[in-house]
């Protein structure tokens, strides 16, 4: 197998699915019909309703859901399962469910007039659900912004060529809102500027290093990363606590060396799988919420819309050298381009503590984003849906985009894939030996390598500042009327960072992205619930989302109850274990009984719903009326 | 297939491809500036013409010489302002990119 197959394999099923599937459900059972008018054209008011080209939508639809999950989903799941499953999953999951939860849940939002989909949850099922919903999202938020800064922190503190290009991010996301905004300055000047420079700024981290095959890199020689390497050393005299991750999926743990044994080093302890929590690691954390605090406080133009924007610029930029680098590597350097990593490891491979991963619910869950993700309907419905100009735009737009979500995914399974190995490093690794392809030798592998690092780390913390704002926003509106200091901004956002770091300092990372992996799916599985029961009540075969539905919903809840006990077996009663991790422990079990028992709630609800319209004659589909 | 037809097509790609571009990268930038723009509108408006929905504001005397101004956006506003919104509607652009 090599990375010219994936390109393959991802431009004919991606092809096929969206002609020979995508198309048929879009003509003959949501009927789209261009003559009828949308929310867009009915209600245009020139800031939310507003008829848009396709061509625009699609991109800006793109642009809103490319970001690190696809990742780091697929880099973990290559890691405990192999590729083989992990491609299979992604091919099959965008054709068959992904694609039709985005667009799905654009047209319900657009056949009734523009709302949310929580709006559209409260008149079809039930007013409970609609509440029941920002209980999922907080959660999910929690479950995101600690899986993310966990994986950041680690990458920080293990990686000294990383932070100054974080540091030039944060500079150049302020200027950037300054230079667009107040300025005035033209967006492509800007964009050349603030890109150019953050990316000169990630190439200088590692400037000077030397970096040696099969040892680790000497910072010393790097004036940048020597400096931030002596001052970690200085302040980790000994690790706090320790914690264990028996998948050994955490980035802090080593890939094992030529002889198969992993090595110790000051975060891993080899002999007695141990994770360090050192103090370099938990300041890279408070640097990280530190970075994300201004983007969750400041006017979104002002910190977090410009940042946000260079590492979308960042993950093009790495997505389309790696492109090139996977489509040329067979043909400059079968080596490279050769995979690594095994196809198959096993339908349940073995976990040291006990601890269990079946394929089945937890790959399903493990790659969340790639294949299919509830955070596309519900933003879907509020922004892409109420901007269509036609109906027929609805598939290129939202199904279009997120088979090209998909796309990222496969890039991240092939760097992965050719590096071998696992976790982020492999991830680095492999998009090092890609831009080494890509620019014909002019880019060393290991200082293409350090650049794998740093777009990795500017790309998930860009979506982990937004993280927080939403946080803090939800949490004021779930919990505002109740004390109303939940309302103050620096109060939600203090107390949505508090819990977090409690799940990175406490946690297991690769429990904590299972069930964020969790819980995004459920996310998705209420999306395609609110299509079923919306399909149903206007007498439509509700089967093509029906039938995802049902499967994901029975997927996730059986993975997060695997989580939960997962957590328990392997920690919460594991002899030894550092108080702190077994309090993470038992708060995540609380967490999942917390996403089960929601899930539950919801899926009754839609199950009276649903009984309601099936002896109902069915209604109008709701057309769009004048004010 | 004759030259114009060519010509046409490739033109028409040409447009697609600057319209994706401008999707991802500068229409998040405008349509902030705009939904910006537009909550200051529905600040103004409230002022002038706020009794039609019951915020009595500004004696009727401002009002009405205001009003021929403020007429064409009247139906506008009242369906921008009245709209129930709830938690994921009032904050989209935040939702982005997550």
């Amino acid at each position: 197998m090599s990375s010219l197959w994936i390109v393959v394999i991802g431009v004919v099923v991606i092809y096929a699915a969206y002609t020979l599937y995508a198309r048929r459900i879009d003509r003959t059972v949501i009927a789209s019909d261009p003559n009828k008018s949308t929310p867009a054209r009915m209600y245009m008011d020139g800031a939310d309703f507003m008829p848009t080209s396709r061509f625009v939508l699609y991109g800006y639809h793109f642009k809103s859901i490319a970001a690190a999950g696809p990742i780091v989903g697929v880099i973990t799941a290559a890691n405990l399962w192999g590729w083989l499953p992990s491609i299979l999953w992604l091919m099959i999951g965008v054709s068959f469910i992904g694609w039709a939860s985005d667009y799905s849940a654009i047209m319900m939002a657009v056949r009734n007039d523009g709302n949310s989909l929580s709006a559209i949850a409260h008149r079809l099922i039930s007013p409970r659900t609609r509440r029941i919903l920002f209980v999922f999202i907080f959660f999910y938020l929690l479950l995101i912004a600690g899986a993310f800064v966990g994986i950041m922190a680690a990458i920080l503190a293990s990686r000294p060529d990383v932070p100054f290009g974080i540091l030039v991010l944060a500079i150049m996301g302020l200027f950037g809102g300054y230079a667009i905004y107040r300025m005035r300055m033209s967006i492509i000047g800007v964009t050349i500027l603030t890109v150019g420079l953050t990316i000169a700024a990630m190439a200088l981290g590692p400037l000077g290093a030397t970096f040696e095959t099969g040892k680790a890199p000497n910072w010393s020689t790097a004036p940048i990363a020597g400096a931030v390497n002596s001052f970690n050393t200085s302040i980790n005299a000994g690790p706090l606590w320790t914690t264990v991750d028996p998948t050994n999926a955490d980035p802090r743990i080593p890939a094992p060396g030529a002889d198969g044994k992993r090595p110790t080093t000051p975060a891993y302890n080899a002999a007695s799988g141990e994770i360090n929590i050192l103090p370099s690691f938990l300041l890279a954390s408070l640097l990280l919420l530190i970075f994300s605090y201004i983007g969750a406080n400041t006017a979104i133009w002002r910190f977090a819309q410009p940042v946000n924007y260079i590492g979308f610029w960042i993950t093009a930029i790495v997505i389309l050298v790696s492109a090139v680098g996977a489509v040329l590597a067979p043909f400059t350097n079968a080596s490279v381009a050769a995979f690594k990593v095994d196809a198959f490891k096993g339908f349940a491979p073995t976990i040291a503590g006990g601890a269990l991963q079946p394929l089945w619910p937890m790959l399903f869950v493990t790659i969340a984003c790639g294949a299919i993700s509830g955070w596309h309907a519900l933003f879907g419905s509020v922004g892409t849906a109420r901007q269509l100009e036609y109906e027929t735009d609805a598939l290129p737009v939202g199904g279009g985009a997120m088979f090209s979500e998909n796309t990222l995914g496969l890039l991240s399974l092939t760097a992965v894939a050719i590096a071998g190995g696992a976790g982020a490093g492999a991830f680095a690794a492999g998009v090092g030996n890609l831009i080494n392809v890509a620019s014909f030798g002019a880019i060393g592998v290991p200082f293409g390598t350090a650049l794998g690092f740093g777009a990795f780390v500017v790309i998930v913390l860009t979506v982990v500042q937004l993280v927080f704002r939403v946080m803090r926003v939800t949490l004021g509106e779930w919990l505002g009327d109740r004390w109303v200091g939940f309302k103050n901004q620096h109060v939600a956002s203090v107390t949505g960072m508090v819990l977090s770091m409690a799940l990175v300092l406490s946690g297991t990372w690769v429990y904590l992205w299972q069930l964020f992996g969790a819980s995004n799916q459920l996310l998705a599985a209420l999306s395609l619930l609110l299509v079923t029961v919306w399909l149903r009540s206007v007498g439509k075969n509700p089967a093509y989302a029906g039938i995802p539905m049902v499967f994901m919903y029975v997927t996730t809840m059986a993975a997060t109850v695997v989580t939960a006990y997962n957590l328990f077996v392997t920690i919460a009663t594991r002899p030894g274990q550092a108080l702190i991790s077994v309090l993470g422990a038992w708060a995540m079990v609380a967490v999942s009984i917390l996403l089960l028992v929601a899930a539950a709630l919801i899926a009754w609800d839609a199950w009276q719903a649903w009984n309601r319209y099936r002896t109902a004659p069915p209604e109008e589909a709701r057309v769009p009326t004048a004010a | 297939m004759n030259e114009q037809v060519r010509g046409q097509r490739s033109s028409g790609l040409r447009a697609a491809l600057r319209e994706f571009a401008y999707g991802m990268t500068g229409y998040e930038f405008a349509r902030h500036a705009i939904e910006t723009r537009a909550a200051l509108e529905n600040l103004f408006m409230v002022v002038v013409v706020g009794d039609m929905i019951g915020v009595p504001v500004i004696p009727p005397y401002y009002s009405l010489r205001l009003l021929p101004l403020v007429t064409p956006d009247i139906v506008r506003w009242k369906r921008r302002v009245l709209r129930e919104r709830d938690f994921t509607d009032l904050h989209d652009h935040h939702l982005h990119g997550v």
